[in-house]
This record gives C-alpha cells, structure tokens and sequence, in this order.
C-alpha cells in the first residue's frame, strides 16, 4: 500500500500547528488552575424553595447578612431579588482585611448573577439552589458586586459593595 | 500500514474521551465530596467524661448543634436526630455505626449535669447519640466556627442566634456534607440516602474500583 503524502499549504498548516498549541496551552491552563492552585468552581451548594426562602422565619435569608462563624471568617447570607425592586440583601457589608468570607446567594424570584469586582467571584444565582463560594479579602477597598445575568427592566441598578477596611 | 495504526490511536483517543463524558453525564458512581478535615477536639459529654474526635473514628457521625434552653420547637433539630435514628434500617450502612453528637453553644448553662437531664427527656441512647460541650469558648468557638463551619453567637438576652445545621463526617475525619437550612423538610430523606451513599463507598471503593470512585470524585459526581 501507498501512502500518498497530502499538500498542504504551508500557511494554513502553521495555523493548524498554532491551534493545536493553543488547545494543548488551555488544557494545561484549566489543569493547573483546577488542580495545583485550587480554583474553585462555584457549585449548587443545597436547595432551597424559593417561595418561602425569603420569609420562613427559620432561614437565614430572612435576615440576610454577614455573620462571623470565627475570628477573620464569616459567612454572608445573601438575597438577590428582582421584586419588589431589584436589590441585593444586603447592599453592604464591611468586613476587616484579611477575612475569608464564604457567600451563600440565592434568589426568591428570576435568575441573577452575582460578580465581585476585582476577584474571581462571578456565578450565576439561581431560586431554588444555593450558590457558595468563598473568597479571601486581603486589600482594603471597595469592591462592588453587580447582577451579571440580565434579570427586567432594573437589572442596571442591582449592585452593592463589600467594604474592606484595612 | 501507518494509517492503520494512526486510525487505531485516533480512536482509543476518541474512545477515552467518549467514556470520560459517558461517566460525567450517566454517573455510574455517586460519592459525597470531601469538603475538609474535621476538627479535632476534646470535649466534655452528659456523663462528664471526655469526648475527643479520635474517639468517633471508623464511624458516621452527625453533628448538630442547639442549647438546651432553645424555646421548642428550636428548628426541630431533635426531632429530625430522633427520625433519623428510626429509620437508619432503611440503608444499607454495612454494619457501619452512625453516631450523632449534639454540640451545645451555652456551655455556661448546659453543665454535664443539664446534659445529662436532657438527654434523659430526650430518651436518647447516650451510646449513639452523644451531648458535648467544653467551657473553654475559645475551644468551642473554633471546634464549631473555623471546623465545622457553623455559625452561633450570643444574644444580649442570654439566648443564641446559630445555623441549625447538621454536619456528615466519614470514619476517617473528613467533612462530607453539611446541611444547612432546617427549613428544609427533606433534610431527613437527604442525609440518609447519603449515608447509604458513604456507606457503599467505603464498602466498593477497593481494588480497581478505587480508581473509579476518585474519577467520579474528579468528575465532581456528587449525590443530590
């Protein structure tokens, strides 16, 4: 049997090349992310109803909000909602620099998003499931979250902000 | 010749990555997953004799957390304990003990003494459901805050604002789930379905299943 060797032209052979580099670059990229430093992926974390999330006086998002579980560590309840008008509970929370903070969001309505400016926190909030993730503040600043998943007509206004003090 | 051989490479390749996305989709294997270490403690129980966190090895404990002088129904966190126990028939647990230890956050009132009272009005079997606490709220504030993740603090009217949450940690000391919100009715079917899940785990994941249950440990197959 014959082989018969394929022409290719050269620049689009030095495109494939580069692609193939790339793919092997990203997987490599999410490997190490995922593995050597830890990233982690913000999960469901339990299930919630969404209609009495909000109001049952036995869930924490009845009165949502920062409590600290431990010194420097603290859990933040907080309710995305877009009705009566699209606000996080709470808009703000101050917490010293250095505290790891652990979010727990949910919503009692449509689906929002919730990104922290300036670290890795972006997810998408959910009624009915519970998003966790934590994250560790060691500037003091400002930093804003906003709504990443377009949610009516107010979804321009819904933000708030963690203030870190030093 | 080659192009034979190339076909075959392309298609155990091909191959591989069909069963990785084959076993994250129709996940063969359901495991819990490991969120941290347990903390490790010595503490008082009902009988006034210490409780560390060695002792409760090679078992299924669930910790819950409440203050005796909690008004009733107090998130129904007994209630829930006593459902549990009744119905631990229904998984098959391998002869696995499961041990629940109910963490009190007021160890100024909850003396061993008042422990002891309340277990008693409880009727709980002290052997598998254990009361604990240590005066020392430094120790307990970091057992239960920094290890078990829980949150609880003191009130000016003496009472307590805390998560009533139940914490699963396997036989080696590992945090396995957490179930925060008492307001959740299926609590009880949750907690012991993955109880059969842990259980089956430890009975299976041996020999080359080992290896299948860390893939579905990698491929984040957790239990619902």
């Amino acid at each position: 049997m014959t082989t018969q060797k394929m022409h290719i032209d050269p620049y689009e052979r030095n495109w494939m090349i580069f692609s193939a580099i790339m793919l092997v670059l990203f997987a490599t990229a999410v490997s190490v992310a995922a593995f050597g430093m830890g990233i982690q992926v913000p999960a469901p974390e339990q299930r919630v109803d969404p209609r009495t999330v909000a109001t049952d006086p036995n869930s924490p998002w009845s009165n949502p909000g920062l409590r600290e579980i431990a010194t420097g560590k603290y859990d933040a309840y907080v309710l995305a909602r877009a009705i009566p008008n699209w606000e996080y509970l709470p808009k703000e929370m101050t917490v010293p620099a250095g505290s790891s903070v652990s979010f727990y969001v949910t919503s009692s309505d449509v689906q929002h998003g919730f990104k922290i400016q300036d670290t890795n926190a972006n997810f998408m909030v959910i009624p009915g499931q519970v998003s966790k993730l934590t994250i560790k503040f060691d500037k003091p600043g400002t930093y804003n979250f906003i709504c990443t998943e377009y949610c009516g007509s107010g979804h321009g206004v819904m933000y708030g902000a963690i203030i870190v003090t030093p | 010749m080659n192009k034979y051989i190339l076909n075959i490479v392309y298609g155990l390749g091909a191959l591989i990555v069909i069963s990785a996305l084959a076993f994250k989709i129709f996940q063969p294997i359901q495991v819990l997953p490991r969120m941290q270490l347990a903390p490790a403690f010595l503490l008082v129980d009902q009988d006034n004799r210490p409780l560390t966190s060695e002792d409760l090895r090679g078992q299924f404990v669930i910790y819950s957390f409440t203050y005796t002088n909690c008004p009733a129904p107090c998130y129904n966190i007994n209630d829930t304990v006593k459902e549990i126990q009744s119905r631990l028939g229904e998984v098959e647990l391998n002869n696995i003990p499961v041990t629940f230890v109910t963490l009190s956050i007021d160890p100024e009132r909850d003396t061993a003494e008042v422990l002891n009272a309340y277990a008693q009005t409880l009727g709980a079997d002290t052997t598998r459901w254990k009361f604990a606490t240590t005066t020392n709220q430094t120790l307990l504030k970091t057992v239960i805050g920094v290890g078990l993740e829980t949150y609880y603090e003191k009130k000016e009217d003496g009472s307590f604002a805390f998560d009533p949450a139940f914490v699963l940690v396997d036989g080696l000391g590992i945090v396995r789930a957490e179930y925060r919100y008492a307001t959740e009715v299926s609590n009880t079917d949750r907690i012991l379905r993955h109880l059969g899940v842990l259980a089956d785990e430890v009975k299976n994941s041996t020999g080359t299943n080992k290896l299948a249950y860390e893939a579905a440990h990698l491929f984040l197959c957790y239990a619902p």
